[in-house]
């Protein structure tokens, strides 16, 4: 068989000629593997692929040649595609000619199957959105490329910039199993089928007397009741009723329940004083038919999903798994809240706001306090074992004589990909990666520290989730003048916002340095101003993100 | 030896590739070194196969200081 084997990083041609090989061929038959729009349940821009390609092209070699002994053809021709692969492209092709329709289609079919076992092709991951041209800073190398060159300063990132390089970066984690009473707030994995129809059975809808829908009446006698939870089949006969309860299994088919406000009863009879065309049944299946979803990949676990869940008996659903957080306080100012500090030194608040903020999700982070000259004296500030997924360092973080946080993160061989952003407060903030863990430096204030868990650290949170619905920006109308602001630097005010006449109404709470820590008290979001202007006026129409806990 | 790193595996030990010094040996051998060089490894072993020089290696596959060795982890091509 006439083989042509190729793996590339350009996009395989909408149409390709048989080989000339394929001639005197009765069948050409062609193959598209295409990238979907969705992964998981979410949806997604690209599928990155990466092979060892001189062996996934010889185990290809090797496939079509085992595979043409049961199912001799006449040549073949696969192409797969590696690299950043666009929703809707191919990412493999397969042309099979042979003499006849049934072995080619059989070879290509087995073929498709044996490649997804044996050949040494990965897909690396999805990406959520397409990288962006010429950014090289915003489109970090494959992690764990850090052992070889240190990257190039990167240059300032926008706000939007941080977050979209953190939706790509983090991809959902590893899902677990967790106990109904225990995943409320988790992320959903699997796709929760109605095992059976929903209803089960046709139920009364209301108190009152099943009868047969053919029977005019008006008198009937009572030969049984069924409350909710029994289950008793039986044929009724003309002039025959059930008494049934709301929720009660109907004794058969072709049955109307008659409200017990609309009949008079006396013993066991019945008369039918008023009688409309409502049956008042449920039916079954009315809700769901069995096998339907009921919940798609990426749902939040709300009360009231939980209690979907428990009424279909899924008592432990694979969500995804909380990541590991480690959070580092450093800094020699600072002493833990309840002691008294000396001159020149502060609380330290960040290290309750980003438990707080973390317990939101369910997480509970170790939390470290470490002094500036111990950190730099360490290699590693975790506990021994198990590298935490996200790591949180707070203060340390100023350009200059105390950029300790930075120091520290290159020798321990993270690869920094944000190490400014044009926004304001939140500078100076540092994004980093090693292996699997995701590193986040923070500025020491309290305010920029409130700014960049709920711009970026929610960002990474929500994108490991996996959950369908991401937290974007939502448009609100100012509530009070913002003027006289004008910066060219993107700034984020914490705000208050409420709703009034369906529009979200935004207080801007202003605070004077960004130590400056009464207004996240109040705040409940938080506002976007633009870069470069002048000058917001009550009634602009601003963007807005929420930052309730949970939200 | 040259031992390569693919898919997940590279998160795990923040390479593509290391090089490894070793006498010949087998698999148990190798793989004794490379949880000795990223234990974080020891997890996957039940899913990784090996290959020596471009080809999957089978029980009595023997490596051997020339030799490039590749973890391959379950494949998710097509």
């Amino acid at each position: 068989m006439h083989l042509e084997v190729q793996l590339t990083h350009a996009p395989i041609p909408a149409s390709l000629p048989p080989p000339a090989a394929a001639a005197g061929a009765g069948a050409w038959v062609e193959f598209r593997g295409v990238v979907r729009g969705e992964e998981n349940g979410r949806p997604i821009a690209a599928l990155e692929y990466e092979a060892y390609a001189p062996m996934a092209e010889r185990e290809i070699q090797r496939l079509l040649t085992a595979l043409a002994q049961p199912h001799p053809c006449l040549a073949a021709r696969v192409i797969h595609r590696l690299g950043v692969i666009p929703a809707g492209e191919a990412a493999i092709y397969v042309g099979l000619a042979g003499r006849h329709r049934a072995e080619t289609f059989a070879l290509l079919a087995e073929f498709m199957d044996r490649l997804k076992l044996d050949v040494p092709i990965w897909k690396r991951r999805a990406l959520v959105q397409m990288p962006e041209a010429g950014r090289t800073d915003l489109n970090p190398p494959p992690v764990g490329a850090h052992g070889g060159t240190r990257p190039t300063p990167a240059s300032p990132a926008s706000a939007e910039e941080v977050r979209t390089l953190l939706a790509r970066i983090c991809q959902p984690l590893d899902t677990e199993r967790v106990p109904l009473a225990a995943a409320a707030g988790r992320v959903l994995r699997e796709p929760v089928r109605a095992p059976e129809d929903q209803p089960p059975f046709d139920r009364s809808a209301v108190d009152g007397y099943a009868v047969r829908l053919d029977d005019p009446g008006p008198q009937f006698r009572v030969v049984d009741e069924i409350r909710a939870g029994d289950w008793k089949p039986r044929t009724l006969r003309p002039g025959e009723a059930v008494r049934i309860a709301t929720g009660g299994a109907l004794p058969g088919d072709g049955l109307q329940v008659v409200m017990k406000e609309d009949v008079h009863a006396a013993g066991d009879t019945l008369t039918v004083l008023r009688r409309d065309a409502d049956r008042n049944i449920r039916h079954r299946g009315e809700d769901a038919r069995a096998g339907a979803v009921l919940l798609a990949p990426g749902a939040v676990l709300t009360p009231g999903a939980l209690a979907l869940l428990a009424s279909v008996g899924c008592v432990s659903p694979t969500v995804t798994r909380l990541p590991r957080v480690l959070h580092v306080a450093t800094g020699d100012e600072i002493v833990p809240p309840d002691q008294t500090p000396a001159r020149g030194q502060i609380r330290d608040s960040n290290s309750t706001l980003v438990r707080a903020f973390l317990a939101s999700w369910g997480i509970a982070p170790e939390q470290r306090r470490v002094g500036e000259d111990e950190l730099l004296s360490r290699p590693e500030i975790g506990p021994p074992g198990g590298e935490p997924d996200l790591l949180l360092i707070s203060g340390g973080a100023s350009v200059g004589d105390h950029d300790c946080t930075r120091r520290w993160l290159e020798a321990a061989g993270f690869t920094l990909h944000v190490t400014r952003t044009t926004t304001r407060p939140g500078k100076p903030l540092l994004v980093a990666q090693r292996g699997r863990t995701l590193a986040f430096g923070l500025p020491g204030n309290p305010l920029a520290h409130f700014v960049c868990l709920h711009l970026y650290v929610r960002a990474a949170l929500e994108a490991w989730s996996g959950r369908a619905e991401r937290t974007e920006f939502a448009p609100g109308v100012l509530a009070a003048d913002l003027v006289g602001e004008a910066h060219a630097r993107e700034t984020f005010w914490p705000a208050r916002w409420h709703l009034q006449d369906g529009a979200a109404m935004l207080t801007p709470l202003r605070w004077r340095s960004s130590g400056d820590l009464t207004p996240l008290a109040a705040a409940n979001a938080l506002l976007r101003f633009p870069a470069g202007a002048a000058g917001l006026t009550r009634g602009s129409r601003v963007e807005f993100l929420r930052t309730e806990c949970g939200s | 030896m040259r031992v390569l790193f693919f898919a997940h595996l590279k998160d795990v030990t923040g390479c593509a590739e290391m090089q490894l010094d070793c006498a010949e040996t087998d698999a148990d051998g190798l793989w004794r070194q490379l949880l000795a060089a990223h234990p974080g490894l020891e997890r996957f072993r039940g899913s990784v196969r090996l290959a020596r020089n471009a080809e999957y290696a089978g029980p009595d596959t023997r490596f051997s200081n020339a030799d490039e060795v590749a973890l391959i982890p379950p494949v998710s091509g097509g």
